[in-house]
């Protein structure tokens, strides 16, 4: 199966998981790096070859606390590009965290939610 | 605090290398942060390196003292009346001040502990420091005299201060302490900066309730402990996460911006950044330079979004964010229309020309 994709989060730079061998999906943190792209594009060339043959259910996690909107367009690549596991027949689906008193992080999931085909469940953190 | 305050402070330090003014509480937390990001701006100056742990000793001990005079008056003036703290370089020559309220009754005692202080040579301030080491003279206050000995050791200078009336019972008290590189000591700086000007900015940021004022190189690496501070202080401000995080966001785009597209010296990207607020609003100004023939295209887009209507801005947002990532174009301007969504009154810019090359551009944000 597929090598895992992992990164060390940072003050600028969300943790992120993903392990297909343990069917994890995880991004997690803060993300506004200084160069987005150095940062997000090799995550996106892994998924282009991931969703080629992808898991039987993907369930991808985000639990953010702040990203800038650079790395929200890239949030948004991330999910287009997973769209593609739709047509293969396999499930996907993600869950976006946020805490009940911020609207930020809960607004950006619902843009999200309307933006894309892939089920998508907002869940509040008491 | 309008758009043309950006000006104002940025005409009075525009040769300062880095800036920092800070009005505001004085707590643990932001003491350190205010440390680490002197310590990044220290680091970045030809010569200064040498001088760094020097200069953050000489700022914990102006912490310090804020924080222990701060303790002789009561919570609730405390909370009204913040506390005041600068660093500045420019040449090689890093400046140091603070300003804090201290009781009438006391200001005879700092000020005859300063004369001696200030009156003795190196040795001389040796023998004083292992005497009241010994001792525990010359303050009543748990060893603030040890303090002053000690700045006026590190610094190898005589300690600026003055005072300045706040009310029947209380005046601020002012330090100012100049470092430099052993070889390059010249009378002639103390004019450059002298200690009045900590006075007026302090009085300026009062007036306007202005928190925080940094000018230099917005690099990730130097907006890292500018946005800690920035956080922490929101904390304090703001009830509710979600109008933090917003005004943090607006922040984070704006110092982006700057370091992405300002224009360049030396590899730098030279802006000032101002934060204050009033009584239920959040104010962001930011200046930068930016290159002449860039200034049509960001005049247009800005123009543009105060043309929008919330529903519009939207529908804006989401072509943008559907776009596919261009390297060339980068995020095609999306920072500016998510800051547009989240502001309660139109963006406020000016471009000013400076010269064939660059304009100076300022923006102000209300959230």
């Amino acid at each position: 199966m597929f090598e895992r994709y992992f990164c060390e989060g940072s003050e600028d730079k969300p943790k992120i998981d993903f392990n297909p061998h343990k069917n994890i999906f995880e991004i997690t943190g803060n993300s506004f790096p200084e160069e987005s792209s150095k940062f997000f594009i090799p995550l996106i060339q892994w998924l282009e070859v991931y969703t080629l043959n992808p898991n039987e259910q993907t369930h991808l996690i985000f639990r953010l606390d702040y990203f800038n909107s650079l790395s929200g367009k890239f949030i948004y690549e991330i999910l287009f590009t997973l769209q593609k596991v739709l047509q293969t027949g396999k499930k996907i689906n993600i869950s976006w965290y946020f805490n009940a008193d911020d609207t930020f992080i809960e607004e950006k999931g619902e843009e999200f939610k309307s933006a894309i085909e892939i089920p998508f469940e907002l869940v509040q953190i008491q | 605090m309008d758009i043309n305050t950006t000006y104002w402070f940025y005409d009075r330090i525009k040769t300062d290398n880095l800036c920092l003014l800070y009005n505001g509480v004085i707590s643990d937390e932001i003491t350190n942060k205010l440390i680490e990001l002197s310590d990044y701006n220290i680091n970045n100056v030809e010569g200064l390196s040498k001088m760094k742990k020097k200069a953050s000793f000489l700022m914990a001990e102006c912490f310090q003292n804020i924080i222990r005079h701060g303790e002789m008056i009561n919570d609730l003036e405390k909370n009204k009346n913040n506390s005041f703290f600068l660093t500045r370089n420019w040449d090689d020559i890093y400046c140091i001040a603070s300003g804090n309220l201290v009781v009438k009754k006391n200001i005879r005692k700092i000020e005859d502990q300063l004369k001696v202080v200030n009156s003795l040579n190196k040795d001389e301030l040796r023998d004083l420091y292992l005497h009241v080491l010994e001792h525990h003279e010359i303050s009543g206050k748990g060893g603030a005299g040890l303090g002053l000995i000690e700045m006026a050791r590190k610094s190898g200078q005589k300690l600026q201060y003055t005072f300045e009336d706040f009310d029947k019972y209380m005046s601020y008290f002012y330090n100012q302490i100049l470092l430099q590189s052993e070889d390059s000591i010249k009378e002639s700086h103390t004019t450059h900066a002298p200690i009045s000007d900590a006075i007026i900015f302090h009085k300026k940021m009062k007036e306007e309730n202005i928190l925080v004022v940094q000018k230099g190189d917005f690099a990730q690496e130097s907006i890292l402990p500018v946005l800690k501070i920035v956080d922490n202080n929101l904390k304090s401000v703001f009830k509710s996460s979600s109008s933090k995080k917003k005004v943090f966001h607006i922040i984070v785009e704006l110092l982006q911006n700057i370091s992405k597209h300002g224009f360049k010296n030396q590899k730098m990207s030279e802006g000032i950044i101002l934060l204050g607020k009033s009584e239920s609003t959040y104010i962001i100004n930011a200046g930068n330079f930016i290159e002449n023939n860039k200034v049509e295209e960001l005049k247009n887009h800005l123009q543009d979004l105060n043309k929008l209507s919330i529903e519009n801005l939207k529908e804006f947002y989401f072509s943008k964010l559907k776009e596919r990532y261009d390297p060339e174009k980068r995020g095609a301007g999306i920072g500016l229309i998510d800051i547009a969504r989240r502001t309660s009154e139109p963006l406020v810019f000016n471009f000013e020309k400076i010269d064939n090359d660059k304009s100076f551009f300022t923006i102000h944000i209300v959230v």
